[in-house]
């Protein structure tokens, strides 16, 4: 009782703090999302129904669907395969491995696509052989999935290996004691202990590939209808001084990230309900 | 029991290092089909990277495991036909008991029929028929530690290997489950091994040790012989309540055994007697004063400094209570003489010459 009435008595400080808050959430985010809204339906529902539903708009949305996708599942892969082995075996330059993936957090994005450009663009030794076999990286859609997959790649495996490295591996060893196979041990005793921490890592993932736009602009081209994603249309747009379209276009960026952001919070719930009742 | 081999298990000159620790050095020893075994050790000895590379979870650099008379080095450890209880249990936690213990019977695909029968024969063989339904989280420290026993024991393993099986538990439970496994064990006859750090839970539950040091066999026998005859200065030191005393010569009747020997004693060797008391040895009996008082519930540790040094007595609850600060005669009985490598036992001389000084 004590503790819920010392809880409930806020003092002045406690106001502040939550005034303080508060005014920051809306300057920093409320006021721009609405802003975006009125922005978007100021020339009436119509215009806002034709700014979505353009030829170009729609090819950007799918773009960034499929990228998103495509993104999801690889980095999904190697995540899990980075978090088990980096858990799993000793071997020397597992230290290096593990800085290494944390690598696309610090670094910005516009240089990751730069790395790219030069990589894969005309400068390279690589582009003679890649030209020669009619593939094109640089300026195309592999590029943005590239640059994609580079900013996304620590958001899985780095949700994973805390969970894997508490767990510790006596579990698997006594699975495969019993001449369980890999995949059976993976199945059966890893994989129920990483599930909420794995959706955790595609949800956030999936909302940075969704968004992303540095490494993306580098590599893009900004081809309209063909290598415009989302929020490089937006740009578009916005430098076209056709802001009902750019806003309107934003706010379908605003609405997948308000989705994302409950898949959040329900992954979230239930991971840590079904924490609580096994613990 | 004895039908197909005298030893079940048998080590033969095993090394094993990780990088530059050595781990195992020379490993030698044979366990008898239906014993239970203890590898006993202070920490980082040792014991647990036997126990592992005999599952087969390690692989010896050379030297070769025997199992049943056959050379298993090179079979994987999931046929080698053994059950392995891990330290914490290792249990499936996101499974229910159930599950757990069908689990490497699952694995081998045996029959829905037949799985069910022995899941649930095994459950009332641990007495935990009711709790197939819960999950690890849900059961207690001792549930837990006979349902792993039960996991390990479901496909019918040959041997059974438990690391430190009694570690995670707290003392009033853990008393309870070294007898029940003992039983348990002795019952289902199967040859077992278990590594613990703790001397009493090796004496009492095993049928024979082998006690490691520094990756080493220091000594293997029964309880009793590592008690009587501790080949080592190590095991003498380890084995019992072991105080080493340098100047053992001031005590009378011990002979000097040259400069650098160091005597071994123990509180069963040594007596407490209140003065006036009754007393065998009185005549050959020194004057000590009690330092401490230390009431065991079943028995009271009496420390006595006489000569200086610190010395361990028992005397029984029956017994007339001593006071700290009394002058209390001691007699000592026997004492381990270390000299360098070797070791020997020495009685009080005036045991031997009684009737003059009686």
């Amino acid at each position: 009782m004590k503790a819920s009435q010392a809880r409930q008595k806020k003092g002045p400080f406690a106001w502040f703090l939550i005034i303080l808050c508060a005014v920051f959430l809306c300057v920093m985010l409320l006021l721009p999302l609405i802003y975006i809204l009125i922005t978007a339906f100021r020339d009436g529902l119509e215009a806002y129904l034709e700014a979505v539903t353009d030829e170009y708009a729609l090819k950007a949305v799918s773009l960034t669907l499929r990228v998103t996708v495509i993104s999801v599942v690889v980095n999904t892969l190697f995540g899990l395969a980075a978090a088990w082995c980096i858990t799993f075996f000793r071997f020397h330059g597992k230290k290096v491995i593990s800085t290494f993936i944390d690598l696309p957090v610090t670094i910005s994005p516009v240089i990751a696509g730069l790395i790219y450009v030069l990589l894969f663009g005309r400068q390279s030794v690589l582009y003679p052989f890649l030209q020669n076999h009619g593939i094109k990286i640089v300026y195309a859609v592999p590029g943005i999935v590239l640059a994609t997959i580079f900013v996304t790649f620590p958001f899985i495996s780095r949700e994973l290996i805390p969970v894997l490295t508490a767990k510790g591996t006596d579990e698997e060893e006594a699975a495969a004691l019993f001449g369980a196979g890999t995949w059976t041990i993976f199945r059966r005793v890893t994989f129920p202990h990483i599930k909420w921490a794995l959706l955790y890592g595609v949800v956030l993932c999936t909302a940075r590939a969704m968004g992303e736009f540095g490494a993306v602009s580098v590599l893009s081209g900004h081809l309209r209808g063909k290598t415009n994603t989302v929020p490089l249309y937006v740009e578009l747009l916005y430098q076209g001084y056709d802001f009902t379209g750019a806003f309107a276009i934003a706010s379908l960026l605003v609405v997948m990230a308000l989705i994302v952001l409950v898949l959040r919070s329900v992954v979230e719930y239930k991971g840590n309900k079904s924490d609580d009742s096994l613990k | 029991m004895n039908e197909t081999t005298e030893n079940y298990v048998e080590l033969r000159h095993i090394e094993k290092s990780f990088g530059k620790f050595h781990a195992s050095k020379d490993i030698n020893f044979q366990i008898p089909s239906g014993h239970l075994a203890a590898l006993l050790g202070p920490s980082g000895s040792g014991k647990t990277t036997i126990l592992r590379m005999i599952a087969g979870l390690e692989q010896p650099d050379s030297g070769e495991i025997l199992l049943n008379g056959k050379v298993v080095n090179k079979v994987p450890g999931s046929q080698r036909g053994i059950g392995f209880v891990f330290q914490n249990y290792a249990l499936f936690r996101y499974m229910t008991v159930y599950d757990n213990i069908a689990f490497g019977l699952r694995v081998k695909k045996a029959g829905r029929t037949e799985i069910d029968a022995r899941v649930k024969e095994l459950l009332k063989l641990i007495d935990c028929e009711g709790l197939e339904k819960r999950y690890p989280s849900q059961l207690s420290g001792g549930q837990r530690q006979r349902v792993a026993f039960a996991r390990a024991l479901a496909p019918r393993p040959q041997l059974l290997l438990l690391d430190e099986p009694f570690a995670a538990i707290d003392a009033k439970v853990r008393l309870e489950l070294r007898t029940w496994l003992r039983d348990m064990i002795n019952r289902l006859g199967i040859t077992s091994i278990f590594v613990t750090h703790d001397q009493s839970e090796a004496i009492e539950v095993s049928d024979q040790i082998i006690l490691t040091n520094q990756g080493r066999v220091e000594q293997i026998g029964s309880p009793q012989e590592l008690y009587d005859n501790p080949a080592t200065p190590f095991v003498a030191q380890f084995i019992g309540q072991s105080i080493p005393v340098e100047e053992y010569t001031q005590f009378r009747f011990f002979r000097d055994e040259g400069p650098e020997s160091v005597a071994i004693l123990r509180p069963e060797f040594i007596r407490v007697f209140k003065k006036g008391e009754q007393q065998q040895y009185s005549t050959s009996a020194e004057e000590g004063t009690v330092e401490d008082i230390i009431f065991r519930g079943s028995s009271i540790e009496v420390r006595v400094r006489i000569h200086g040094v610190l010395l361990s007595a028992v005397r029984s609850v029956t017994d007339q209570p001593v006071e700290i600060g009394e002058t209390v005669n001691v007699f000592i009985h026997r004492m381990y003489i270390i000299n360098g490598e070797t070791i020997t036992l020495q009685e009080n001389q005036s045991l031997r010459s009684e009737s003059i000084v009686i």
